[in-house]
């Protein structure tokens, strides 16, 4: 999957520059002028990395960056901030907001990238991509880790997945295990002794075969002068122990590009369904409305007419879900399907309370929204 | 009994010529060499003060404020010819392209040099002790410009050569917080 680059910059010059620096590398570059620009794009397309001007109109950059840390779906999308303004008190104020690097103006584009490439894994345009694996598809994760209860841990965690979770305690044992067969992704813990950890990230990113492949790196919570090393030596993503299985799978699902439509969409020979899980935050309708175009043409194109929108799973209809249903229902419109929604009690009593969904009607099970149409 | 300067001229031309020297070597790959200072006291101002480079004609100008310890603003003035061409190489655009997208993509390249090379000067007066905040860069197209500062203010004035052509920083500067 392209990496998103997000800059935000009210100097178009700088964002210029930004997208001319990554035009060789399979990469999105999107823009925003300032920090309200930066932070509703932050939350609508979830970037990979925030390029972050200090000096702008409107929002600067250290408000924007203190928001994003506050918000706890944007808070993980690491930002390197590319600034005219240096200087000992800068630079102080900087590191204590949070950011992973930072980059004083004027710079070069090799510099650029090569702070870039340290946070995300950047891929050459042109360069073949591995095929796409479904969420159903069994996958490899190598975990390095010298406490065996944690790794135990770890396969638990994962047990309703067919994810295939290897332990391993030594820096030696990892090496031989991606000579035998290369990982879909490597959770390192930051705490195994002598440095190992780093000495193994810059194994894996010096070789060839391994080189992009996912790292994470795992850490006590506390530990964060280990995070910053780890960070500061190119571990693009941190997992904090006690683990977030949830989220790691999410983290995990976008670092391997696994196909997460699955989890979502399901059709038969009549109908789509478009079934929303329980929490919907940002990230699962982002990842709905991204498959939403190619689920919908797909279905087109097999001959089927009718989509369901499944609701009655969602703990609640908060706007954002009443957005990416609209959207979706604009589409429909659009491509001449027919729809329906599905919802639980409180749903459709929450979607009397928005304009746009004051009206919307909904079946009480699945069977009822097919017999609707 | 007059008020001694902080910043001595030699370490104002050096804070002006490193500053130009690292963006004008890191963003367009050439080089400036400083020709000529010029020191602009209250006396010079009023009709017949020019800046050092042909000021009848049509020039741009960038300027970036700044705040805190010290307080001042800085201009750079050059011609339209000289404008075109380091925005052609900071975007890497023919003078046609930059032509075919108006005004806007010149004064924003302009704008962003500016930016760039009062954030140079103002990180060394940070590190010689003198805190300061920026100001967003803003650009004026004219000719026969006058700028008159108040009467404490420092101004002095650096013209540059690169590549043939002529530009000029103008810098304005004082400890209180008005200029």
């Amino acid at each position: 999957m392209r990496v998103k680059i997000l800059t935000v910059d009210d100097s178009k010059t700088v964002r210029i520059i930004v997208k001319k620096s990554f035009k060789s590398f399979d990469c999105d570059v999107i823009e925003a002028q300032n920090g309200v620009e930066g932070l509703a794009m932050a939350a609508k397309e979830s970037p990979d990395i925030i390029l972050l001007d200090i000096t702008m109109p409107v929002m600067d950059g250290v408000e924007m960056i203190t928001k994003l840390k506050s918000d706890p779906a944007l808070k993980a999308i690491p930002v390197i901030m590319l600034t005219a303004e240096a200087g000992r008190e800068n630079v102080m104020k900087i590191a204590k907001i949070g950011v992973r690097d930072y980059i004083v103006k004027p710079f070069k584009e090799e510099v650029l990238v090569d702070k870039v490439s340290r946070v995300i894994d950047l891929r050459p345009a042109g360069e073949a991509e591995p095929e796409q694996k479904k969420i159903d598809d069994p996958i490899d994760i190598l975990v390095l880790e010298d406490k065996p209860a944690i790794i135990e841990q770890i396969k638990r965690g994962f047990e309703h997945t067919p994810w295939n979770v290897h332990g391993v305690a030594s820096t030696g044992e990892a090496i031989d295990f991606c000579q035998r067969k290369v990982p879909d992704c490597i959770i390192i813990s930051l705490s195994v002794p002598d440095d190992a950890a780093i000495s193994l990230f810059r194994i894996i990113r010096s070789n060839a075969k391994t080189k992009y492949v996912p790292l994470f790196g795992l850490s006590v919570k506390t530990e964060t002068e280990e995070q910053q090393r780890a960070q500061q030596a190119g571990f693009s993503t941190i997992i904090t122990k006690p683990i977030d299985f949830s989220e790691l799978e999410n983290k995990i699902g976008k670092a391997v590009n696994l196909d997460v439509s699955g989890k979502y969409f399901s059709m038969d020979d009549r109908f789509m369904t478009v079934k929303l899980p329980k929490t919907c935050t940002a990230t699962e309708v982002n990842e709905v409305s991204n498959y939403l175009k190619t689920k919908t043409s797909e279905a087109v194109d097999a001959g089927v007419a009718n989509v369901i929108f499944d609701t009655q799973k969602v703990d609640s209809l908060n706007t954002e879900v009443v957005k990416l249903l609209l959207q979706s229902m604009q589409l429909c419109r659009d491509l001449s399907l027919n729809y329906a929604l599905a919802g639980n009690e409180k749903v459709v009593s929450e979607s009397k309370k928005f304009e746009e969904s004051k009206d919307w009607s909904f079946c009480d099970s699945i069977d009822a929204a097919k017999g609707s149409f | 009994m007059e008020h001694a300067f902080p910043i001595t001229d030699l370490e104002l031309e050096s804070l002006a010529t490193e500053a130009v020297g690292s963006v004008f070597s890191t963003m367009l790959d050439t080089n400036a060499a400083l020709v000529s200072t010029m020191e602009v006291k209250s006396e010079d101002y009023g009709e017949g003060f020019r800046l050092p480079i042909d000021s009848d004609q049509t020039l741009i100008a960038g300027t970036v404020g700044f705040i805190g310890g010290l307080t001042g603003v800085i201009y750079i003035f050059m011609d339209l010819p000289m404008a075109l061409k380091f925005t052609g190489r900071l975007l890497d655009l023919t003078c046609e392209e930059i032509e075919a997208e108006g005004h806007e993509t010149v004064n924003d390249a302009i704008g962003e040099l500016t930016n760039m090379i009062v954030g140079a000067f103002k990180n060394d007066l940070s590190n010689k002790g003198y805190e300061c905040r920026m100001t967003i860069p803003s650009i004026l197209r004219g000719s026969n410009y006058t700028i008159e500062p108040t009467e404490d203010a420092l101004r002095r004035i650096f013209k540059f050569d690169c590549e043939g052509s002529s530009f000029v920083i103008d810098i304005l500067i004082k400890e209180e917080h008005t200029i």
